[in-house]
C-alpha cells in the first residue's frame, strides 16, 4: 500500500508542441480508488502510463509511497496494470498468465500455485486455470487480466479502461465488482476511463481531465453539485447540465428573449471580465413556470421513461434545426402532458443555479 | 445489403408459393458454381504452368530413374526396376554425400536462423535509418550464388586468403580451408549462413511486427528483462514462422548444389579431392552429366525428394503436436 503524487508532472510526446499531460498535479492517498475522467485523448492513458514507467516524464516528478519513481523503470516501481485489451500471454495458460510475475520476481512452484489459486478464487476463475486466452470469453479474459495484478499484491494497481471491451450489461456488474474487489484488497488504485457514469459510481474520488490539464479532481457528490469551471459542469452528470450564456442585467441574465434570474453578488462577479454569463442547471432542477417568465423554450422530443420523463428543447429564438434540438433538457414528472412543438417557460431553482464567468469559464461562487 | 435482403425475402413471401422447392434453389446454386468457375479460372495459369515444368518432369524423373540409360539416350534406355535405387543405397559415393549435406545444412541452418532471430530483434527497435539496414541485410539474398562464392573462395584461399592472412596476423595457423574435411563445410556453410540470414531476418521481423506492443508493456511490467521478454514473448509468438523458415531452410540445405560447386574455383563435380564437401546435389550432377549415368542421376534425385519429404513431415507433426499441447 501507498501513496502515489504527481508533482507537477509533463509528457510532451516528440514532434508534438503542446504536452499531452500539463503540470499534472494530484496527490492519492494510501488505499484510495481515484479515476482518470475525460474525453478521448485528453491524456488519461499519457498520464497512467507514465505512472507506472511506460511513458518518460519530461518535467516534473512521480512519487509512490516515499520513493521517488520518475526514473525508475516499471519492474522497480511495484506497480500492476491491467489494460484496456488486457494483454494476456497467448500461449500461456490462464494459470501461467497469473503467475509469470511470480515466476520471474524468483517465487516457488509451490507458493506460486497457492497465490494463484488464491486470486483465481477471488475472481471465478478455478476451472478455467488450464485454459489459454482464447478460449476463454470476454469478461473471463477481463478477470484473468485483473487476476495478473492482484496475485503480485503490489503498492498501486493501474488500469486502463478495462470494461471498456465489454458488453453494456456485464460492463456495469464487472463495475461493481472491481470497486468491491479494490474496497476488499485497500490497494492503492488509479483508474482511466472516458465513462463519466463509470468514474462516478466507482472512484473515491474523480480527477477531470481536458487537454492534458487537470480540471478539478474531487468527490463525486462534489463535482457533480459544484462543477470548478464550464467544462466540468457540462462533461458530468447524465443527461448533461444545462448551460447557456447571456448578458448579465438588472436581476439576471439575458438569453435571447428571456431572462434568468441570478443572485447580484453571482451575478456581479461573473460579469466581471466581459459581461456575459454562463448559467448552468441540472435537468432535474428546472421548473415549467409560466407564460413570459423565464426562458421561453420549444419542445423537440419527448422522452418517456416510466421513472421520469425527459424534455428535450431548444431556445425559441435558437434557429429550429437538429444541432440546437437538445440544447435544454427537463426532467420532468412521468406522463406530464407536454407534446413535440409546444412551448414552454422554463425557470431553475435559485438555489441550484451554476454561475460561470463566459470569459474565464470558472466558477464565480 | 440488410435492407436489400430484406425486400428479397418480402418479395419471396408475397409471390405465389412455388410448385415445388426444387426449382428456386436450382438457379442460386449455378449462379454459385458460374462464379466459383471465374475462381478456378483466375488460379488455372498457376496449375498449368505447375503442370508443365513441375509435375511432368517430377513424373518424367521417376520413370527414368527406372533405366539403365545415358544421357544422349535418355528415351531408349533399358529398364532396370529399382536396381538404380538397390545400387545408390550400396553407394559409399551416395553415403558420403548424404553425411556432407546433412553436416553442411546442419553448420548453415541452425547458425543462421538463430543470427536471424537476433537481427530481427535488435532491427525491430525503432534504430535510426532502419530501413537502410533492412535493405543492405537484403542484399546477400539478391548476390548470385556464383559472384559470392568466388568472392569467399577467394577470402578462403590458402596462400593469399584475407582469412589466413587475419589468421596469421593474431598469431594463429593458416587453414587449407578447401582441402580438410571439417574446415571446407564450415567455409561452405558460412557462405550459405552469409546468403541467407538476411532473408530469414526479414521473414522473422515481418512477423514481429505483428505482435502487440501492450505484450511487451505487460511483461515489463511483470518485471521481465528484455532478454526475458525476448524469450517469452518473442519466441513463442514467432513459433510458427520458426517452423516455417527451418522448413524451407532445410529444403534449401538438402538442394545444396551451387556454393560447393564454385567453393573450388573450377567447378568440379567432385567436391574436393576426396569428395570431402561433395553434397547430393553434385553427386546427381555428376552422376547424370560427368558419368552420363542419367538413370543413376534421376535415382539420387528422387532420394533427395524423399528426404525434404521425411523432414518436413516430421516438422509438421511437430508443429502438430505443439500446436494440440496449446490447446
Ligand atoms: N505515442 C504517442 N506519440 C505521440 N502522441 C501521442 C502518443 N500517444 C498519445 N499521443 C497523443 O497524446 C494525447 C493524449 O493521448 P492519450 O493519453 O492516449 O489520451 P486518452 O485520454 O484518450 O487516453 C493525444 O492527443 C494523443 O494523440
Ligand atoms: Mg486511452
Amino acid at each position: 500500500m501507498a501513496t502515489v503524487s504527481f508533482q507537477q508532472a509533463s509528457r510532451i510526446y516528440p514532434k508534438s508542441e503542446r504536452p499531452a499531460v500539463d503540470s499534472l498535479d494530484l496527490e492519492i492517498a494510501d488505499g484510495e480508488f481515484l479515476v482518470l475522467v475525460g474525453p478521448s485523448g485528453c491524456g488519461k492513458s499519457t498520464s497512467l502510463r507514465m505512472l507506472a514507467g511506460l511513458e518518460e516524464v519530461d518535467t516534473g516528478s512521480i512519487v509512490i509511497g516515499d520513493r521517488d519513481v520518475t526514473d525508475s523503470p516499471p519492474k522497480e516501481r511495484d506497480i500492476a496494470m491491467v489494460f484496456q485489451n488486457y494483454a494476456l500471454y497467448p500461449h500461456m495458460t490462464v494459470e501461467e498468465n497469473m503467475g509469470f510475475a511470480l515466476k520471474l520476481a524468483g517465487l516457488s512452484k509451490d507458493e506460486r500455485a497457492t497465490r494463484v489459486r488464491e486470486a483465481a478464487k477471488i475472481l471465478d476463475l478455478e476451472p478455467y486455470l488450464s485454459r489459454r486466452p482464447k478460449a476463454l470469453s470476454g469478461g473471463q479474459r477481463q478477470r484473468v487480466a485483473m487476476g495478473r495484478a492482484i496475485v503480485r499484491n503490489p503498492q498501486v494497481f493501474l488500469m486502463d479502461e478495462p470494461l471498456s471491451n465489454l458488453d453494456a450489461k456485464l460492463r456495469v456488474q464487472t463495475r461493481t465488482q472491481i470497486a468491491a474487489l479494490q474496497r476488499r484488497l485497500g490497494t492503492t488504485t488509479v483508474y482511466v476511463t472516458h465513462d463519466q457514469v463509470e468514474a462516478m459510481t466507482m472512484g473515491d474520488r474523480v480527477a477531470v481531465l481536458k487537454d492534458g490539464v487537470l480540471q478539478q479532481c474531487d468527490t463525486p457528490g462534489v463535482l457533480y453539485d459544484r462543477p470548478a469551471n464550464v467544462f466540468v459542469a457540462g462533461f458530468i452528470g447524465s443527461p448533461a447540465m444545462n448551460l447557456v450564456t447571456g448578458d448579465a442585467v438588472d436581476g439576471g441574465v439575458q438569453v435571447g428573449s428571456g431572462m434568468l434570474p441570478v443572485p447580484r453578488d453571482h451575478l456581479t462577479r461573473a460579469a466581471a471580465s466581459n459581461g456575459k454569463v454562463t448559467v448552468g442547471f441540472r435537468p432535474e432542477t428546472v421548473r415549467l413556470v409560466g407564460p413570459g417568465e423565464g426562458l421561453p423554450v420549444r419542445v423537440n422530443v419527448v422522452e418517456q421513461l416510466g421513472s421520469d420523463a425527459f424534455l428535450y428543447t431548444s431556445l425559441a429564438d435558437a434557429p429550429d434545426d437538429v444541432l440546437h434540438s437538445a440544447d435544454l433538457v427537463v426532467r420532468t414528472e412521468p406522463r406530464t402532458p407536454v407534446a413535440a412543438g409546444q412551448q414552454l417557460w422554463l425557470g431553475a431553482d435559485r438555489g441550484a443555479l451554476h454561475v460561470f464567468d463566459a470569459q474565464t469559464q470558472q466558477r464565480v461562487d | 445489403m440488410t435492407i436489400a435482403s430484406g425486400t428479397v425475402r418480402e418479395a419471396a413471401i408475397a409471390a405465389p408459393p412455388p410448385r415445388s422447392a426444387a426449382p428456386p434453389a436450382r438457379p442460386r446454386k449455378r449462379r454459385q458454381l458460374t462464379r466459383n468457375r471465374w475462381g478456378y479460372a483466375y488460379v488455372a495459369p498457376f496449375f498449368l504452368v505447375f503442370a508443365a515444368f513441375s509435375l511432368y518432369p517430377f513424373m518424367y524423373t521417376a520413370w527414368v530413374s527406372l533405366h539403365e540409360t545415358s544421357l544422349s539416350n535418355i528415351n531408349g534406355g533399358t529398364w532396370v526396376g529399382l536396381e538404380n535405387y538397390r545400387d545408390l543405397l550400396q553407394s559409399e559415393f551416395f553415403w558420403n554425400a548424404t553425411r556432407n549435406t546433412f553436416t553442411i545444412g546442419i553448420l548453415a541452418t541452425v547458425p543462421q536462423l538463430c543470427m536471424a532471430l537476433g537481427l530481427a530483434h535488435l532491427l525491430n527497435y525503432k534504430l535510426r535509418g532502419r530501413t537502410f539496414f533492412r535493405t543492405v541485410m537484403l542484399m546477400p539474398y539478391a548476390t548470385s550464388i556464383a559472384a559470392a562464392t568466388l568472392v569467399f573462395s577467394q577470402l578462403f584461399g590458402r596462400d593469399y586468403g584475407l582469412i589466413n592472412t587475419m589468421l596469421e596476423a593474431v598469431g594463429l595457423q593458416a587453414i587449407d580451408w578447401e582441402a580438410g574435411t571439417v574446415s571446407s563445410q564450415v567455409a561452405i556453410a558460412v557462405i550459405v549462413t552469409w546468403r541467407w540470414t538476411g532473408y530469414n531476418a526479414l521473414i522473422y521481423l515481418a512477423a514481429m511486427q505483428s505482435i502487440p506492443g501492450e505484450l511487451y508493456e505487460a511483461a515489463e511490467i511483470d518485471g521481465a528483462s528484455k532478454w526475458k521478454q525476448f524469450l517469452h514473448v518473442t519466441i513463442p509468438s514467432l513459433r510458427p514462422t520458426i517452423l516455417f523458415t527451418i522448413v524451407v531452410s532445410t529444403i534449401g540445405a538438402v538442394q545444396l548444389f551451387g556454393e560447393p560447386l564454385l567453393f573450388a574455383g573450377n567447378g568440379t563435380t567432385s567436391g574436393g579431392s576426396s569428395g570431402q564437401y561433395q553434397t547430393l546435389g553434385l553427386l546427381m550432377y555428376q552422376q547424370g552429366w560427368s558419368n552420363f549415368h542419367i538413370g543413376q542421376a534421376a535415382t539420387t534425385a528422387w532420394a533427395m525428394f524423399m528426404i525434404i519429404l521425411v523432414i518436413v513431415g516430421v516438422n509438421a507433426v511437430i508443429g502438430r503436436l505443439r500446436a494440440r499441447a496449446d490447446r
